[in-house]
């Protein structure tokens, strides 16, 4: 079959399992070195910085990926668990009094309640219906935030308690990104994870297999708005000021679908790539291009569609046949067919004997 | 054979538009029965198994399984009542390695408890080594369905299923794309579950592999029921012969 391709060798796999560990590890003991603003030194407070937000770039790439890769429900609106999780947060703490961990967790309680509700209508659509659904929930979550105004300022904004703690903001991420991982590696070999690849793949079939979707659909709905939740929790404390037009960006969305695609869609490490690639990718366009940084982006994602659209994962593992990076990195596999049901009938016995 | 009604459709009713698919159709599968679905294309056959399994919503009569009422059921309780199915177009998950295939058609019973977000049990996973065994799939039950051929993935099917021991199994055209040595063993597959006791529907265009296989047959023709009787009866009723056989015998069928 098709081992011979990159990713599917398995020491390949323990190999890229190592350097991820050895990164982990690096990046664990890095802040121990942080220098103080003006000395000289490589890990500066400002670097700290750059990787939580890429840590949490991470979690939140992953926690879409089950949805939008692994369900195959793109979320057009995801940010808005983001934005739920950091007004709770806000809320519970500022007007409630509540501590930080316990007004966090209160924020990601009420992102998964309204990822039930919300959850149990739109997943009912399907296709771009779903997608344009969420967006509009997004949109319309902002200016609910917006009205509130006695319980969230509206769009005065909100400032929480001061913690200027770089490193510990640093650690906790990475960790909540360490833990995301490895979370979604585990769901998708139990039962929970090939259901969701059969609902993404035939929603209808797996219906008359005895499964019932939508449980599913709004189960991992409520889990990927846990995650994101909390992560917009984090980073309203870490921000300090929350106000409606800095909290929901469209742009976050649309951050890590980007970076989702980019790493390979419907993988556990693709986020995880993507994200990386995709953060200091974003960080190099604005040091250096910052007046146009924005085209020059614009441009690497459509030539990354065109000849990416299996993500960087995608093209070197077995579904590569599938897209022109991957048919230039295999050559000798031809075309294989890898979709068409009706490609069938010929020769049944000759492939049997190559695995 | 013979035993009581497992399966039973009274004046099952339903359009498409001004198109009356299946038109007050009664029909009975008994237990133990292996009954035989056929019909010119057009004939109402696949639309008649879409409304036993729920995916269309009948616009009249109704479904009895195992004398319970399903014609309102979703398609997933009529699955987890013990009707499985099999699929005209081929619904295999390719991602999903033929043993995560076989699992799936059975991981109903542990949802949505904490437990399916565990691997499934042991006896589970030989389960579905032995049913891959079963389907000459038992090489590949680690790879992915998607590099199977056709045949392998219509024999994946069957095997999905049977996960879930279920009481009667349609079969939609079982056979069609598929070279005649597997169509052998297809058969003497189906044989073999017959004699362990379970019920077969099929919808089939290969009249030899029908009237190999079952005790009964039902035609239908302009979605209405033209016959209903042994191979040999079918095959000596006039009316029959002329909407069936005289037709063209393609394979395509709404």
């Amino acid at each position: 079959m098709s081992r011979h391709l990159i990713l599917d060798n398995p020491a390949v796999r323990r190999a890229g399992l190592l350097l991820t560990g050895m990164a982990v590890v690096v990046l664990a003991i890095m802040p121990i070195f942080v220098v103080e603003r003006g000395q000289e030194g490589f890990v500066t407070n400002s670097l700290l910085f750059s990787f939580t937000q890429m840590f949490m770039m991470i979690a939140m790439a992953s926690s879409w990926n089950l949805t939008g890769g692994f369900t195959g429900y793109v979320d057009f609106g995801h940010a808005v668990w983001f934005g739920i999780g950091a007004y709770g947060t806000g809320v519970f703490m500022t007007k409630v009094g509540l501590s930080f961990p316990v007004a966090t967790a209160g924020g990601v309680v009420v992102a998964v309640l309204a990822a039930l509700l919300i959850g149990s209508a739109t997943l009912r659509l399907r296709g771009p219906y779903f997608s344009i659904a969420m967006l509009a929930t997004f949109v319309a979550m902002r200016e609910i935030i917006r009205i509130a105004k006695p319980l969230t300022d509206g769009g005065e904004g909100m400032t929480l308690p001061p913690y200027l703690n770089r490193p510990l903001f640093f650690y906790v991420t990475l960790i909540l990104a360490v833990l995301v991982v490895t979370m979604t590696w585990w769901l998708r070999r139990t039962q929970f994870g090939s259901t969701l690849i059969a609902i993404r793949e035939d929603e209808v079939g797996a219906d008359m297999r005895g499964i019932d979707t939508t449980l599913h659909k709004i189960t991992v709905f409520a889990i990927s708005a846990a995650i994101t939740g909390l992560v917009g929790g984090l980073w309203a404390y870490q921000n300090t000021f929350i106000d409606p037009d800095i909290v929901f960006v469209e742009r976050r969305t649309l951050d890590i679908i980007i970076a989702t695609i980019l790493g390979g869609l419907g993988t556990v490490a693709g986020p995880v790539i993507g994200s990386v690639a995709f953060y200091w990718l974003r960080d190099l366009m604005w040091s250096h291009f910052l007046h146009y940084h924005l085209i020059v982006t614009g441009v690497l994602l459509i030539t990354l569609v065109m000849w990416v659209p299996e993500g960087i994962v995608g093209s070197l593992s077995d579904r590569s046949g599938a897209t022109p990076l991957g048919r230039l990195l295999h050559r000798d596999r031809g075309a294989r067919p890898t979709t068409s049901p009706a490609d069938d009938s010929d020769s049944d016995d000759t492939r049997g004997g190559e695995s | 054979m013979n035993g009581s009604a497992l399966l039973e459709g009274r004046g099952v009713l339903k359009r498409f538009g001004g198109l009356c698919a299946v038109d007050k159709v009664d029909f009975q599968v008994n237990e133990g029965e292996i009954v035989g679905l056929i019909g010119p294309n057009g004939s109402g056959k696949t639309t008649l198994f879409n409304c036993i399994t729920g995916v269309h919503e009948v616009d009249g009569g109704e479904i009895l399984f195992k004398g319970e009422d399903i014609t309102d059921d979703q398609p997933y309780q009529i699955a987890r009542r013990g009707l499985a199915r099999t699929f005209q177009v081929i619904r295999v998950y390719r991602d999903l390695t033929v043993e995560e295939n076989l699992l799936l058609s059975r991981q109903w019973g542990e949802v949505p408890t904490i437990r399916s977000f565990t691997r499934a049990d042991r006896s589970l996973h030989d389960k579905a080594a032995e049913i891959a065994d079963f389907l000459l799939l038992g090489h590949h039950l680690y790879d992915k369905a998607g590099i199977l051929s056709g045949g392998q993935r219509r024999l994946l099917e069957l095997g999905m299923t049977l996960m879930p021991d279920p009481d009667l199994i349609l079969l939609d055209e079982a056979t069609s794309g598929i070279n005649p040595t597997l169509i052998e063993t297809i058969k003497d597959r189906i044989r073999e579950m017959n004699g362990r006791g379970l019920t077969l529907m099929l919808v089939e265009h290969d009249i030899r592999f029908i009237s190999d296989l079952c005790d009964r047959v039902i035609v239908l023709n302009y979605g209405k029921k033209m016959a209903d009787g042994t191979p040999d009866e079918i095959k000596s009723d006039e009316a029959v012969l002329e909407a069936y056989f005289g037709d063209d015998g393609g394979s395509d069928d709404a």
